[in-house]
């Protein structure tokens, strides 16, 4: 068995299916859905085999013993800078690979249904393969620009998937935004890669987290490492991309932009803990950013009407808490939630997926409701995941959600405010989800009624996923051992479950009879002036700031720098342009006078060297 | 005091050389201080009891001669063109 397996099924899927489209674009045949569909799904399906069959050898093995290494080439050597192309497995990357490939291959399957009347299926399904290519050199890379190819790899893919559909503008200006700000991320990664080949020497992942390092440097690293996972993993101040990249299809949101690719952040500030453990600064830093995201993102997730804005926000809110998770040092708390948040919150957007294919494109969740009779599978296993984002026991988010909320307040990161900040998240958490519960599936319909008549249930290749996902989200949490509880954890479980309850309850009874739009806060609907912000500050300030220094340093400076230097040429020019008399006896003269000059100069030297020598 | 015969004749030419405007007294003045030269080495001759001196005024002797030849011609070559032997008048190299 090859590691290198795991990828190559991907990459041979995105291979068939690219030529195929490529084919089909030519003669202007439409490929079929079904067919592309499967080639991608079994590429997928053969690499989760893979992937299991490393999980069967790695629980034989001791824990300690568990890495499993494979240098494929040299990559590149330039001297004494030598990277190889090398694949790492451990338990962390397995973890993840599992998740990806497993849930992957769900999705690819759903996507079949889902995708069943696209224009360009074989497309869809290239990029959605290379997508999981490229998540999965994230998460097996040995070196940082290994890491580095996979986090621009779906970069690109989530680029191409969220603008898949091109005709429309919006839909492409989202993809952008969502590449834009991945970016401004993307440098701090670059900029932690140059010091880290400064000061450790190697960008070999092990090394780096063995390297004893200077305190600041190793906080350095770790901050700007940090700021490339706000970037990917949509934290404060680099969100507003996420909520927007729900322009993409439904499973790619279920995917990409809940499942896997925003979990990546998480996975990276895993890989560095140990040098994370040596900056506390930093540490906290983490922690704020990841329960105030939590927090506000929760907030404006309660005034979204569109199915899957609300879902996008409530990500953003899940990732916070998993940074509030490495932030307080419970790295693997964070990465069970990863995995309980990627079962339950793709069990949700498939399920959104379901509604909106249900009701031929309508996101409005005021637009929906009395869906639990047409839809009961759909119904079903939203409560599922429902259950489990509430984190009530014992599905799967009872036990990741109220391990991050103990260890908040109990670990030694940990402290009163965060502690308060996650259970307030967590209350809005319920409130927001029961809302969107109620509105789809249980209040009175709000249905046109040429809408209503035409909605059935999915077909089996969207149901079996969101089946198997709801068995995961009520299962999932059992796979993992909590380390013995501290004295009152149990009734920090206890209050974290009322406080759901709370929530759940509110928002049941307020939308139970809704039956008509709400009127929401437009400043806390459109993102509490984030975008606007950024759009005002470097929207407009860039330009304005490239203005004044065009004006004022440009003209200024730069102009009057290289006038002053024309001028000096041109003057000098002129002045030695007057000794150019053109009489021959003129530069006779000059040449004597100057001879007489050099003899004075030449004798005067001699003289003093003779005086000097003579002394 | 041969010596100083020879700078004072030296500098004659010299004054000659830049300052008098005919052509051909210019060139009577390059003469002047080749043979101010000449005396020169004459002298230095005679002091250090060496030929060598000698032999290179023969040279210069030579030399000046084929000099003044050149230098003559040239002269005449300008004066057809430009009808005129006064050197500020010869003022071409500007342009």
């Amino acid at each position: 068995m090859n590691l290198f397996l795991i990828l190559l099924f991907p990459l041979i899927g995105f291979t068939i299916n690219g030529f195929i489209h490529l084919k089909s674009a030519k003669s202007g045949a439409k490929a079929s859905a079904k067919q592309t569909g499967v080639i991608a799904t079994l590429a997928m399906f053969a690499s989760f085999f893979v992937s299991a069959f490393y999980y069967l050898q790695f629980s034989g093995m001791a824990e300690s013993s568990r890495l499993i290494e494979q240098s494929l080439f040299t990559w590149m050597n330039l001297g004494s800078f030598n990277v190889d192309f090398a694949l790492r497995l451990d338990s962390l990357s397995l973890l993840f690979t599992l998740v990806i490939t497993g849930v992957g291959s769900l999705i690819h399957l759903y996507s079949i249904g889902y995708m069943s009347e696209d224009e360009s299926p074989a497309r869809y399904f290239a990029y959605l393969n290379l997508f999981c290519f490229m998540m999965l050199n994230l998460v097996l890379g040995a070196t940082m620009p290994h890491v580095f190819l996979g986090w621009e790899g779906v970069g690109l893919a989530s680029y191409l998937l969220i603008g898949y559909w091109h005709q429309d503008v919006e839909k492409v200006g989202a993809g952008q935004k969502a590449f834009v700000m991945n970016r401004i991320g993307d440098l701090g990664f670059l900029i932690a890669m140059f010091i880290t080949y400064k000061y450790v020497g190697s960008l070999d992942l092990m090394v780096l987290q063995k390297a004893t390092l200077n305190p600041a440097i190793a906080a350095t690293i770790g901050f700007l490492i940090f700021f490339a996972c706000t970037g990917k993993s949509a934290q404060i101040p680099l969100f507003t991309w996420l909520p927007d990249a729900m322009a993409g299809p439904t499973p790619v949101s279920a995917l990409i932009h809940a499942a896997t690719m925003v979990t990546s952040g998480i996975y990276l500030l895993n890989r560095i803990s140990p040098l994370l453990l040596q900056s506390p600064e930093v540490m906290s830093v983490i922690a704020m950013v990841g329960v105030t995201t939590a927090f506000v993102s929760a907030i404006i997730g309660c005034a979204q009407k569109d199915i899957k804005k609300i879902l996008a926000y409530s990500t953003v809110s899940q990732l916070g808490f998993m940074f509030l998770a490495c932030g307080v040092g419970a790295f693997d708390a964070g990465v069970f939630h990863v995995m309980t948040h990627a079962f339950f919150k793709a069990l949700m957007f498939l399920g959104a997926g379901s509604v909106i294919h249900a009701l031929h494109h309508e996101q409005n969740v005021f637009k929906m409701g009395g869906l639990r009779k047409k839809l009961p599978i759909t119904t079903f296993t939203f409560v599922m995941g429902w259950a489990a984002i509430l984190g009530l026991p014992p599905f799967s988010g009872f036990f990741s959600k109220d391990e991050i909320i103990i260890q908040s307040l109990h670990s030694p990161h940990g402290n009163q405010i965060l502690f308060i900040m996650a259970l307030a998240s967590a209350l809005l958490t319920a409130f927001y989800m029961t809302r969107l519960l109620v509105l789809v599936f249980f209040s009175p319909s709000r249905m046109e009624k040429e809408t209503e008549e035409h909605v059935h249930e999915s077909p089996l290749t969207m149901t079996i996923p969101l089946i198997v996902l709801a068995i995961l989200s009520l299962v999932g949490g059992f796979m993992h051992h909590s380390e013995g509880g501290h004295q009152d954890s149990i009734n920090i479980i206890i209050a974290s479950v009322v406080v759901a309850l709370v929530g759940a309850a509110f928002g049941f009874f307020r939308y139970r009879k809704f039956d008509k739009e709400e009127i929401t806060n437009a400043f806390v609907e459109q993102g509490l002036g984030f975008d606007v912000f950024y759009n005002k500050f470097f929207g407009n300030g860039v330009p304005a700031l490239a203005k004044g220094v065009s004006k004022w340093v440009e003209e200024l400076f730069v102009q009057n720098t290289i006038r002053f230097c024309s001028w000096m040429v041109q003057f000098s020019g002129n002045v030695l342009k007057s000794f150019q008399v053109g009489s021959m006896q003129a530069y006779l003269l000059m040449m004597v006078v100057l001879g007489l000059v050099l003899l004075i100069w030449v004798l005067q030297s001699m003289m003093q060297g003779v005086f000097f020598y003579g002394k | 005091m041969m010596l100083v015969v020879s700078c004072t004749v030296f500098l004659i030419g010299l004054m000659g050389v830049i300052f008098r405007k005919n052509l051909l007294i210019v060139l009577m003045s390059v003469e002047l201080m080749l043979n101010a030269v000449n005396l020169s080495f004459v002298t230095f001759s005679k002091m250090h009891n060496s030929l060598d001196g000698q032999i290179a005024v023969l040279f210069v002797m030579t030399v000046a001669a084929a000099e003044s030849a050149v230098g003559l011609g040239l002269v005449i070559a300008l004066f057809r063109t430009l009808k005129t032997a006064d050197s500020d008048q010869i003022q071409m190299l500007r342009d």
